[in-house]
């Protein structure tokens, strides 16, 4: 049995990974410590476990692993922490918001001889595995260009914080198709130019923009990361989508595709049922599965490093007006 | 009283118009001019009409409207002819291949005091007309993404027209000059572009492109323009992301006849989807462009409107050659 523990429930998808962690037969979810002790109660009631008063307290228990699901600031003080602590670590995406940090984080877990895999969720989505692999048969031929997505509402509280977040809509949703894109084609973004600004709301942080990258292989991408679904008449959360075109043929990927549209009077608006794979729980799968069978992480801490470096990159590009190469000095 | 036009090039977009003029009652279909004799002479027998054998020889008849549908180097030469026969005149979009002969037919057209148009039919699109009323009306609020897409499969044309650079300027001078144009007419002038395409890349009848335009407004469009899928249909889609709201659609969803029949040799079934509609963008547009000419106004889209729209094509393509943004002055 895998023994794991939550710390901090500031990022609203570690709600869903306790949830799949209750679901799984070779795993417990051994307690959950947060900062703020009032969520952090609640969500142990919830999901039947116990509260730690301390981040320390719940890493002196007996447990293999812990998720880091904190504001993406203070991931970094986290990992160090469990890393010291020899707990095998999960942590939310991005992985840091500077590079300097995601570094001594994969450096400081290498040292105390603990894994770290970054949440890459969309890595487990059903459908997205099926197009990496149309890919890699070649069935596309060569691939040329990718037209990306992910699109959602603004999420507000900490997240237009850039204290905390590191950045808005592109710090936010870059990262999940950038990693997206380089797993399907193998190749790292070596140039990233970006228009970035806040157009829908009166806040600090950035709500929109438009990235456009170019892969080691020529390969050219673009990436939409806006919070552009009206919040509340938009009828789902928001989207990832891929239109890969190849020399031999095209493809379409929306991996939330598979729905249907329900009509309710008391929300008064039209609302997407998603009746597809649970991506959380192939994640929580893998997760578990590294720490029994102590292999390598499938998504490593460099994954994590590698796609928050283009988000990074975006916002120097915004700031110049010119494209910026990769890898940041 | 009646208007005589003559066609300019029996090509696909030749014989639709030709088609659109026969439904216009103030105007009659004159001669058509082509410089392969036996297309001209196929054309001319179809609707009824006089070959001409040479551009001058139509040129001295008394034609009011010369409407040339030719590949897009050829446009300048015949435009100035036209111009200088006092001959009205409706040219394909785009206006030329480069903005000195674009400026050039402007400036011609002027002198001579004829009517000029450029084919932006787009504006005539229902669809679009009805997404420009509804962000002229504020619904939307600010706006702040918009996402254009408009593509099918390679065409091919008259000796491969479209695959030489030179002559076409390939997808992004051809065809998402409609787009620009568009977001021209709702957003205003476009401060920045930066785009990736295939120039250059080595590829044979595939054209693909994602470009970004920063306007002076900060509105951000992205233009996805594709002659890299299989041939099959012809897909166009727009969604315009405004603080208050958000409006897409597809043309592939926008089909209110989807008709499958039997294939008699015991095949595959053929599915044939359809979207009726009274009057065709190309039969208002050309109608527009005949009442300017019998009532002498200046038609919707003027000579300046086409040679910004050629500016951001250019642009686009400079940005890909060069792998920078391009400013706009």
């Amino acid at each position: 049995m895998v023994k794991l523990g939550i710390m901090s429930f500031a990022h609203m998808h570690a709600a869903s990974y306790a949830d799949c962690i209750s679901k799984l037969e070779g795993a417990i979810l051994t307690g959950i410590a947060d900062d703020n002790p009032a969520r952090g109660r609640k969500m142990a009631r919830k999901f039947r476990t116990k509260f730690f008063n301390s981040y320390k307290a719940l890493l002196d228990e007996d447990i293999d692993g812990v998720i880091i699901t904190s504001e993406n600031s203070r991931h970094r003080k986290l990992v160090e922490l469990a890393a010291s602590c020899k707990r095998h670590i999960l942590c939310e995406k991005p992985l840091a918001t500077s590079i300097k940090d995601a570094q001594e984080m994969i450096d400081i877990c290498r040292a105390n001889g603990v894994k770290l895999q970054t949440a890459f969720p969309c890595r487990f989505a059903t459908p997205a595995i099926r197009a990496r692999a149309i890919i890699n048969e070649g069935r596309l031929g060569k691939v040329l260009a990718i037209n990306g997505t992910n699109h959602g509402k603004m999420p507000g509280g900490w997240f237009i914080d850039k204290k905390k977040s590191g950045g808005g809509a592109v710090m936010d949703h870059t990262v999940h198709v950038v990693d997206l894109m380089r797993w399907f084609i193998k190749q790292e973004v070596v140039s990233v130019y970006a228009e970035i600004d806040t157009r829908f709301y009166n806040i600090k942080a950035d709500d929109c923009g438009i990235l456009t990258m170019e892969f080691g292989d020529g390969t050219f991408a673009t990436l939409d990361p806006s919070w552009s679904r009206p919040s509340k008449s938009f009828p789902a959360w928001g989207d990832v989508t891929m239109e890969i075109i190849g020399t031999e043929g095209v493809l379409d990927l929306d991996i939330f595709n598979q729905k249907f549209s329900l009509f309710s009077e008391k929300e008064g608006k039209e609302s997407w049922v998603n009746w597809g794979d649970n991506m959380d729980m192939g994640l929580m799968e893998d997760f578990v599965n590294m720490i029994e069978e102590e292999r390598e992480p499938s998504i490593t801490g460099e994954d994590g490093l590698k796609s928050t470096e283009v988000a990074l990159a975006a916002y120097l590009s915004a700031k110049r007006k010119e494209s910026v190469r990769l890898p940041l000095e | 009283m009646v208007k005589k036009v003559g066609i300019i090039g029996c090509g696909t977009m030749g014989g639709f118009h030709a088609g659109f003029y026969r439904q216009i009652p103030d105007c009659q279909l004159a001669g058509v001019y082509d410089i392969a004799e036996e297309k001209r002479n196929k054309f001319a027998e179809e609707f009824k009409i006089k070959p001409f054998s040479s551009y001058d020889e139509m040129l001295k008849e008394d034609i009011d409207i010369i409407d040339i549908c030719l590949p897009t180097s050829l446009h300048k030469e015949y435009v100035l002819k036209a111009a200088e026969k006092k001959k009205n005149i409706f040219c394909e979009k785009p206006i030329a291949r480069n903005l000195e002969d674009g400026k050039m037919m402007v400036e011609s057209c002027k002198n001579a005091k004829v009517k000029f148009m450029v084919g932006h039919v787009l504006r005539y699109f229902h669809e679009y007309a009805k997404a420009k009323e509804v962000i002229d009306s504020r619904t939307l609020g600010n706006i702040g993404v918009v996402r254009a897409m408009r593509g099918g499969a390679f065409p091919h044309a008259w000796q491969e027209w479209y695959a030489d650079y030179q002559i076409s300027g390939g997808l992004v001078l051809d065809m998402i000059i409609h787009d620009f144009d568009f977001l021209r007419w709702c957003f205003g002038d476009v401060k920045r572009v930066y785009a990736k395409g295939m120039i250059n890349r080595g590829y044979k009848f595939i054209d693909y492109a994602l470009v970004t335009l920063r306007f002076k407004s900060g509105v951000i469009a992205h233009v996805e323009g594709t002659w890299a899928h299989p041939p099959g249909g012809f897909r166009t889609k727009l969604e315009v992301a405004g603080s208050k709201g958000l409006l897409n659609f597809d043309s592939s969803d926008s089909l209110p006849i989807h008709m499958e029949v039997k294939d008699t040799g015991g095949g595959r079934g053929v599915a044939v989807p359809e979207s009726p509609i009274k009057e065709s963008p190309y039969l208002l547009e050309l109608k527009h462009f005949v009442n300017c000419v019998i009532n002498n106004k200046e038609p919707d889209i003027t000579g300046k409107d086409a040679l910004k729209a050629l500016e951001i094509s250019l642009a686009a393509l400079e940005s890909i050659e060069t792998g920078r943004p391009v400013v706009l002055n």
